[in-house]
């Protein structure tokens, strides 16, 4: 894997690969101590390949681990700790892993080792010893397991091979020119594949990856001190991340000013944030990028210019990159489903055939890997233009997140009998999720503190991004010609309600 | 009876967050009680500089200085000085 092969490359000089507050990770350290997590692994699993779980946010030793893991020909499966213990469960017995790494909150899980930080420094700090290159994931082991949103109210695992990757390297270092030895952000969690631009993509060309994690992001002051000393040259988050920073007027070149790039992906980038970047970074780039985890990371990529920032249009999402084949398929009206053909294209999803076979193929023609979006898209002058989606996919600040997951959680909340969530519309996106509930008996309490005492319960089954903000008690649900729940009356009960 | 700074306040928050007379009081924490989160705490500083002509910088701001409508007030008054 082209990673760990750089990795290694890179261990000679004293490189930091990664800052997180106070802490820093050399090169050297980082081959060395994913070099004596993977020797741990060899040691104490043998033959058995099944993957390591990682549980936590952005900790320094998180990054050891992930690699440690290719090293020794295993799969990772991270797992934010913002996700409940609860969700986090359903993942384990789902993946039935041998070792899971605790960083704080998981707890004992089944049959599972489970690792807390004091066994897993002892592991990480023991001697060095090299790992040859024929035990690393490669061609079609899985490289990680990604858990996302499912329809069921279950997370769906999305598998990702070593060969996904190097793919995905090879299309998107070409965006990457001159940020050797630069500085990238890091601030997605490792738990949404967008992090790869950073983790994959970064570490190929020796950057090194300065963390922000939730505590900072929540205490503002904490992170602007933190950017005006990060030396960023190349900036990646979901565009919800950037414009919640351009709240402040502090946000701009004399901020940040070695920012050369922007990268964006994971959600619709609005000609408001190209504008506001534009102005405040004259001299930075903006490039919009498209993908979903399936095809590993992203698929599409353009350098947003002062033309589309002006246009009617939306801000295309880009061309393919290299190794990358699109078409569309069953155009209506100027619009079809999006279809991605090529290397970076995933097997599936984990113990899930049925699901699998409904979106993924192998095409008889070329023998490329295919996968079906869900996503409607228009191609115009060799770009393309997202348009929404087929289904009741949502992307709520970058976070994927399926309406009937939230509802099927809700459902397991003691005094609710059903749910229906509808998502609330502003400039272009969703800016949050609204609950009506029927209640299994009355419980006497005011609308707020019902809503406060709903949102406590519901930390337990759904992560803080699923939680919708608003929730209301209903005495039935409208019902629409086909017997089912009247989503588009639910909005505009909201809009009337909402004000 | 002209409203104080800290009733008006409240009243912005009561509309933010769907709540009713009464139930968000000066010392209600608003963080812990699930009311604001990192988006809320935008929309809360859009509506105060609109209502008190005062502009907080959020990078400005830790979460324990604004974390009840008392605190709110303090640093709204602390501003206009």
């Amino acid at each position: 894997m082209l990673v760990l092969e750089k990795l290694r490359q890179y261990a000679g000089a004293s490189r930091v690969a990664l800052v997180n507050r106070e802490k820093r990770l050399t090169y050297r350290q980082l081959e060395e101590r994913s070099g004596a997590f993977a020797a741990w692994l060899l040691d104490h699993l043998g033959e058995d390949r099944s993957p390591v779980v990682i549980y936590g946010e952005k900790e320094t030793d998180f990054l050891c681990c992930m690699l440690g893991a290719l090293k020794s020909g295993r799969a990772y499966v991270p797992i934010d700790r913002s996700v409940p213990r609860e969700r986090a469960a359903m993942i384990l017995e789902a993946v039935q892993p041998r070792v899971a790494v605790d960083f704080g909150g998981l707890g004992a899980q089944g049959s599972a080792l489970v690792l807390d930080a004091v066994s897993l420094e002892e592991i990480l700090s023991a001697p060095a010893r090299p790992i040859p290159s024929d035990c690393w994931v490669q061609g079609q082991d899985t490289a990680y397991l990604l858990f996302t949103s499912g329809s069921t109210g279950a997370p769906k695992g999305v598998v990702v091979t070593a060969a996904n990757l190097e793919a995905f390297c090879r299309g998107v270092l070409p965006w990457y020119a001159g940020q050797e030895g630069g500085v990238v952000l890091n601030q997605v969690s490792y738990s949404f594949d967008v992090s790869g631009c950073a983790v994959y993509a970064g570490l190929s060309c020796g950057m090194t990856l300065f963390c922000v994690d939730k505590q900072m992001t929540r205490e503002f002051r904490e992170l602007f001190q933190a950017l005006g000393d990060s030396g960023l040259t190349l900036w990646v988050s979901t565009p919800s991340f950037a414009e919640l920073c351009a709240q402040s007027r502090q946000f701009d070149a004399a901020l940040l000013p070695g920012v050369r790039q922007f990268l964006f992906c994971g959600e619709v980038l609005t000609h408001t944030l190209c504008e506001e970047l534009a102005v405040r970074f004259p001299g930075a780039r903006v490039v919009n990028t498209y993908g979903p985890t399936e095809a590993t990371v992203l698929v599409t990529a353009v350098e947003v210019t002062e033309a589309m920032r002006r246009s009617e249009r939306s801000i295309p999402i880009g061309a393919p990159i290299a190794g990358v084949q699109l078409r569309l398929e069953g155009e209506e009206g100027g619009a079809g489903e999006l279809v991605i053909l090529g290397p970076s294209v995933g097997p599936g999803y984990f113990g899930r055939p049925d699901l699998t076979a409904r979106s993924f193929f192998t095409d008889p023609a070329t023998g490329l890997r295919g996968y079906r979006t869900g996503d409607l898209c228009f191609e115009r002058e060799d770009l393309y233009y997202y348009q929404g989606r087929a289904d009741n996919q949502l992307k709520l600040d970058g976070f994927r997140v399926e309406v009937e997951d939230v509802e099927a959680n809700l459902q397991k909340l003691p005094n609710v009998s059903r749910a229906a969530v509808v998502p609330v519309w502003s400039g272009g996106k969703v800016q949050y999720l609204a609950a009506f509930l029927l209640l299994k008996e009355p419980d006497g309490l005011s609308s707020l503190k019902r809503a406060i005492q709903l949102k406590k319960q519901a930390a337990a089954y759904l992560p803080d991004y699923m939680i919708p903000r608003k929730l209301f008690a209903v005495e039935s649900f409208p019902l629409n010609v086909n017997g089912k729940v009247d989503k588009k009356a639910l909005a505009r009960r909201l809009e009337v309600e909402g004000r | 009876m002209a409203m104080t700074m800290e009733d008006r306040i409240i009243a912005i928050l009561s509309e933010q967050c769907g709540a009713e007379d009464g139930e968000i009081g000066g010392d209600t924490e608003l963080f812990e009680e699930g009311l604001l989160d990192s988006f809320g705490v935008i929309q809360l500083l859009v509506s105060l500089e609109e209502a008190f002509g005062i502009a907080l910088e959020i990078s400005d701001l830790s979460r324990s200085e604004i974390s009840t409508p008392m605190k709110i007030a303090a640093l709204l008054r602390e501003a206009q000085r």
